[in-house]
């Protein structure tokens, strides 16, 4: 009888985590479909007459598309060296057990972005790259990377060790062992990593506020124009908003087998 | 085939040396057998002819190729592993062939060697099959097939049989010996089983912390060991040690004298020895003046033969008796011991003084 209870309790719980969770997202959704001045309305409607304006105004004021195709170049851009480094990165760290590189890896990530702005303002001023797509893709690689590295990691380490030896004795050469050996092994962390890289990078601003001029832009840095001196347009801010978020949540979701599986670290049995 | 020989080999791990100078030589088509209880360096031995642990100090050959810095790809030997390292995203097929792929022999030639193999080792039906879906005997197999697949200069096996079960140990055992044999490969087979090692071996490496002990035929470590160490882990049960004490020119056991063959007086110093007297070198006797009558405590029958445990003066012995002695725990048995076979060993060091004077090399 009490485990039915505790069962209950835990759904409860479950539910009102999510409620908290879910509140600010769906306020931001139902927002973006009210007139501009309900939507700071006090106290908060729930109920209101839909409308598209919002929509309709970001699209016309705005070069959405644009901006969109910015966000997606730069995010898949910088998945991809993200992938190119960190792959064989991981490989090695796990093969060798030399853990400091990843180590220094993970410290420059949680360094604040700040840190390199200036200096890399300077940088690409200089290469002549500031608003260039270039420039965001190799610095968004600092995001990327070591998201990779470390998700791989636990990947890597959980394949036994005598399958590698066997491929070596087998007569192979190391990379050929990451190619045809470990990567088919760790597809599921791969998996992860990728969607991983992709939403930090499509969700990270300040380098993109900074680096990136009118025409290369990212969404995330664009939704800023919105929030002016005087008036802030909150109802083309929510579309926006609401429009940003879509991407990586479809992602998510179509992997999401795969994610959750990937996130409680595959044991892979030789 | 290829000779593979350990000159002054050494191999620390850290501060702790756990190979302190090697040397031995096996000649081109052995199979040859290194047994000794965990840690004691066999697996690390094994490992270096392979290229998986480096070499500190002295040289490894395979032929006459010096191969301390050649990397495991290029030494053109093959290894079957203790659990059995097969590749979980590939089909038995490709398990076999991926080796083969490595060294760039024409598809032709991998499919006439995958067909051969597979049918050596009867593993054709499961050829589309994943590991997982084989049972750890077939998996065995496969790993054993990957290694003769590629013809190599040498075999390494690395305790292939321990995850399987007791009677597919026996089964595999005598497969392994008949075809490994017939390939006339040599072969380097690590194990901490001395039945294994017994049964499979040319010659038999007995190895303790990293030093060997004594390298022979199976006769030759059974009934000639060269110290305590291997007389007491060859052979099963083991071998009964029993501490003697001079007494002028005869051993004393207890109160007993014991008339020890001739030449056991001529080699021996100091005050104290130990008797080794295997459980098969007892029998019981009806002379109960010259037996030495045992407190039996447990027997255990197999059905051709008991072991009989007990006590004889103070002292646990394990005797090996016929089946059809009629014996029960609580019993006085009366036993006489065939000193003729019996081995002595020096207290301090434990090397042998005499060696039983009726076996045969």
């Amino acid at each position: 009888m009490s485990e039915k209870w505790v069962d209950r309790l835990s759904h409860l719980q479950l539910a009102m985590v999510a409620l908290v969770v879910l509140a600010p997202v769906a306020w931001m959704v139902l927002s973006s479909f009210k007139p501009s001045s309900e939507v700071t309305a006090y106290p908060p409607k729930l109920l209101f007459s839909a409308t598209l304006d919002n929509y309709r105004q970001l699209f016309s004021t705005t070069p959405f598309a644009r901006y969109a195709l910015n966000s997606f170049l730069v995010s898949a851009g910088s998945t991809l060296i993200g992938l190119l480094l960190g792959v064989p990165a991981a490989f090695a760290v796990s093969w060798s057990r030399i853990t400091w590189p990843a180590t220094v890896t993970l410290m420059a990530r949680m360094a604040p972005g700040t840190l390199f702005l200036l200096p890399w303002y300077l940088l690409f001023s200089k290469l002549d790259l500031i608003g260039s797509a270039w420039a965001l893709i190799l610095t968004h690689a600092v995001i990327t990377m070591p998201i990779v590295i470390w998700v791989l990691l636990p990947f890597y380490d959980s394949v036994p060790r005598s399958i590698f030896e066997a491929a070596q004795v087998d007569g192979c050469a190391p990379l050929r062992i990451l190619m045809r050996i470990a990567l088919p092994l760790v597809m599921p962390g791969l998996t992860v990593a990728s969607i991983l890289a992709f939403v930090y990078s499509w969700n990270y601003f300040q380098f993109a506020l900074v680096l990136s001029n009118s025409d290369s832009k990212t969404l995330v840095a664009a939704a800023f124009n919105f929030i002016g001196e005087g008036a802030t347009f909150w109802g083309a801010l929510m579309a926006a908003a609401t429009l940003i978020a879509l991407p990586p949540l479809l992602l998510a979701f179509a992997v999401q087998r795969r994610l959750v599986s990937g996130l409680s670290i595959g044991a892979v049995k030789g | 085939m290829a000779s593979i020989s350990f000159d002054r080999v050494v191999k620390r791990f850290g501060d702790v040396t756990v190979v302190p100078e090697l040397s031995l030589e096996i000649p081109d088509g052995e199979f040859i057998v290194f047994v000794g209880p965990s840690g004691c360096g066999k697996t690390t031995l094994l490992r270096m002819i392979a290229g998986l642990e480096r070499i500190d100090a002295g040289t490894v050959r395979i032929g006459d190729e010096i191969v301390n810095e050649v990397p495991p790809a290029r030494r053109n030997i093959a290894m079957v592993f203790q659990d059995y390292a097969l590749y979980p995203h590939m089909s038995v097929r490709q398990n076999l062939s991926f080796g083969l792929e490595n060294q760039k022999l024409p598809s032709a030639e991998i499919d006439r060697r995958v067909a051969q193999v597979a049918a050596m080792l009867q593993i054709e039906p499961y050829l589309d099959r994943r590991p997982k879906a084989l049972s750890g005997g077939q998996r065995q197999r496969v790993a054993m097939g990957r290694a003769m697949v590629r013809q190599p200069r040498a075999f390494l096996f690395d305790e292939p049989l321990s995850n399987l079960d007791a009677k597919l140990r026996v089964d595999v055992r005598g497969e392994i010996k008949k075809l490994f044999h017939e390939l006339r490969t040599t072969t380097v087979f690590v194990t901490h089983d001395q039945v294994e090692a017994m049964t499979m071996a040319d010659r038999i490496v007995v190895l303790q912390k990293g030093v060997i002990q004594q390298v022979g035929t199976p006769a030759e470590v059974y009934n000639r060991p060269a110290n305590l160490f291997v007389a007491g882990f060859i052979g099963t049960p083991t071998m009964n040690f029993i501490p003697l004490k001079r007494s002028g020119a005869q051993w004393r056991w207890g109160e007993r004298l014991l008339e020890l063959p001739q030449h056991a007086d001529a080699s021996t110093t100091g005050t104290g020895a130990v008797l080794g007297l295997r459980p098969e070198h007892w029998a019981v006797t009806p002379d109960a003046e010259q037996a030495f009558p045992m407190k039996v405590e447990i027997t255990e029958p197999l059905g051709s033969d008991t072991f009989v445990f007990g006590e004889i003066e103070g002292q646990r012995i394990v005797a090996r008796v016929g089946a059809d002695v009629p014996v029960v725990p609580g019993d006085l048995l009366p036993l006489r011991a065939d000193l003729e076979r019996a081995h002595l060993f020096d207290t301090a060091t434990g090397e042998t003084l005499l060696r039983a004077a009726s076996s045969r090399p």
